[in-house]
């Protein structure tokens, strides 16, 4: 039973290594192999979890490790700019599409760790402790990480230069407060309404 | 007469705040839509099996 409970938490897992695996390697190609990697290393490593404790971070810090243990060897240098072809679905219009790149290479200019710590708690909601836990640091640290990663990534788009231009516009459509003329309500293709 | 302040005082300066509530607002819908996509997509047939041949061991 045990052994049961503990493949399909594999499982059950595996959409979210996806998603750490691709904020760290910035490629989708990478990603996929990680994720590989990562649940071999954890089949591999079966009788050293303990039941009953959290499954979650102990196959996300696999993947961490096994991540950080391939960049030692390979020394990867991939291309910044692999934002998934899916973001630029034909609903989004073209300005959002513009913005998702931009926001694309900024994510993919962050170092790493600042990288996964904003993916994991915004796109998959973990909380600060968690992500201590996960990646091995303190909680401060942790917040520390997404606070940073954030402040960077607003800096570069919406701060000066060619990469701002069009995040800025997208991000004033936003920031518009409702005003007098009140019934012009962001547009659906806004990338603040998504 | 006395000014009271401390009514005065809850309200936050408007517009930096909103513009990095709208920023974070952006920053969370746009990374959602760069990753979810990944969430969603089938999981690849061959790690399936090779969890699946780890079970049956």
């Amino acid at each position: 039973m045990a052994s049961t409970g503990f493949h399909d938490q594999i499982v059950a897992i595996l959409p979210k290594l996806r998603v750490q695996a691709l904020a760290l390697t910035r490629n989708r190609a990478a990603a996929e192999d990680l994720v590989q990697d990562a649940v071999c290393n954890a089949l591999s490593a079966h009788e050293s979890f303990i039941p009953g404790t959290n499954f979650a971070a102990w196959m996300h810090r696999i993947l961490r490790n096994r991540f950080i243990s391939n960049l030692r060897k390979r020394r990867d240098t991939t291309d910044i700019d692999d934002v998934p072809s899916s973001a630029f679905s034909t609903e989004a219009a073209h300005e959002d599409r513009l913005a998702l790149k931009e926001l694309g290479k900024a994510m993919n200019r962050l170092p790493s760790d600042q990288r996964e710590a904003l993916v994991m708690v915004v796109v998959h909601g973990m909380s600060y402790e968690a992500l201590a836990e996960v990646t091995g640091c303190a909680v401060g640290t942790a917040k520390s990480r997404v606070f940073r990663a954030r402040r960077q990534l607003e800096a570069w788009l919406l701060g000066e230069g060619q990469e701002a231009g069009t995040a800025r516009a997208a991000a004033a459509q936003g920031a518009r407060p409702a005003d007098a003329r009140g019934r012009r309500t962001a547009q659906r293709s806004s990338v603040f309404t998504g | 007469m006395k000014q009271r302040k401390d009514k005065a005082t809850s309200a936050r300066p408007a517009k930096p705040t909103d513009a990095k509530d709208a920023f974070d607002v952006w920053l969370q819908r746009s990374l959602h839509k760069l990753f979810d996509e990944v969430a969603k997509e089938p999981v690849p047939a061959d790690l399936l099996r090779l969890i699946e041949e780890d079970r049956e061991k």
